[in-house]
Formats: structure tokens, sequence, C-alpha cells
């Protein structure tokens, strides 16, 4: 996984929830470290969708709870829309 | 399909003089729909806003947006809105290029970028004769009771 695609999800996440990149550590857990509510949840949600042209099913969403876990699971949907 | 005033208010919670959709003029899947406003002279919004020249507050297009926009989030998600949750707008990014007058018939058009069981994001538009007054993109929360 690329070091630049994981500073592009940092840095688009950081720019919603404004707050700094440095404060996004791979392991902080959106909701109860960084006070994530379902309205910032959801605009992340629909900027990866735009910008990957992906989908991210709601069940999933749950279950996407940090930085590092973002990247896991929106690497391999990126590169699927590639071939 | 058009949705009446009393269809519109099965789904609506908001009632006069704060219902700011009149009728629903076309629905497009769950995707997008287009309703109208009708803008009458006695409302007490012009009265104040401002006597003399009377314009529609730029926020109550926000909540005509708004309000079409849950109709589409009805359409949606009708399990949610069968339970007739309060929905409350969280985020507004909007830009307005023309007012709109005593008389005007707003076409407000609301379509889907997002949708979940708990927030929803639309991008809306709102034209008078086929000119766009107003744009504005939308997220807001639905809470359970």
């Amino acid at each position: 996984m690329s070091k630049n695609y994981e500073e592009e999800i940092r840095n688009m996440v950081s720019d919603i929830l404004e707050i700094p990149a440095e404060k996004l550590t791979p392991d902080a857990d959106f909701f109860r470290d960084l006070n994530i509510d379902s309205l910032k949840a959801i605009e992340i949600v629909a900027a990866f969708e735009k910008k990957y042209r992906i989908i991210i099913p709601e069940q999933d969403i749950p279950k996407i709870r940090n930085l590092r876990q973002v990247v896991e699971y929106t690497a391999p949907l990126k590169k699927e829309t590639h071939i | 399909m058009r949705w009446d005033k009393a269809k519109i208010q099965s789904v609506l919670p908001h009632r006069e003089p704060f219902l700011f959709i009149d009728e629903v003029i076309e629905v497009e899947g769950t995707e997008r729909i287009v309703a109208a406003t009708y803008l009458r002279e006695e409302a007490s919004y012009f009265k104040g806003h401002f006597p003399g020249n009377p314009v529609m507050p730029g926020v109550l297009i926000i909540e005509a947006m708004a309000q079409a926009s849950v109709i589409l989030f009805s359409l949606d998600r009708p399990e949610v809105a069968a339970g007739h949750p309060d929905y409350y707008l969280g985020k507004v990014k909007s830009e307005f290029l023309a007012p709109a007058y005593p008389g005007d018939k707003l076409i407000v058009e609301s379509r889907k970028v997002k949708f979940l069981d708990n927030a929803a994001i639309t991008e809306t538009v709102v034209k008078v004769d086929e000119r766009v007054i107003a744009k504005a993109n939308l997220i807001f929360s639905i809470q359970k009771k």
C-alpha cells in the first residue's frame, strides 16, 4: 500500500473533520477519540465514493473506525476501479 | 406522479406557516424530486423582510430545499420515514444568485448524493422561471424517536 495513498486519505479526512492531519493517527478511533457524529461519517463516506468512484455498503460503515481501517478497506476497491 | 398537500404532510412534520412545499410535481425514483412552492403576498415573512420591499429570506429558501430533501429521503427510506423521525439540518453549503419575490413560484429540485438510515446528503437547486436563484448542498441527520 503506497504512502501517498495513506497521506491522501489522511488529508481528505482531516479536511472534512477540520482537525490537523497530525492528530489523525492510524489507530485513533473516529467515534471514541475524534467524536465523529453521523453527519461527519456520511460526509467522509460520500467524499470517498465520489473521489474513488466506489460504493461503500451501509453495513460496512460501522466497521471502519480508524484511518488504518479506511486505508485497508478502500485500497482494494480503488484498485478494482482501475482494472 | 404529483403529490398534494395531504400526501406531503403525511411525510413532513411541518405545518403552516412553516410548510414550504406546496406540491411535488416530479419524482424520479429515489434519485430526484421536483417540488413547487408558491410565494403568497400575504406570507408573514414578507411583512418584515422588508417593509415596502418584500424579498423571501434566504434561510427560508434553504428550509424549502431541506423539506424537499426530506420528502426524497422518505422515498428512499420508507421504513425509516414511517417511524416519523426527527430531521435535523446539520451543514449547509449554499449560494444565492437572485432574489425571490411575492408571487414567484419556486421550483425546488433535490437530488440524492448519499442516504443512510441516520444521515443524508442532497444537492438542491431552486429556480424561478427556469432561472437558478439558489443552490445548496445539505447534510442532515435523522433521529429515530
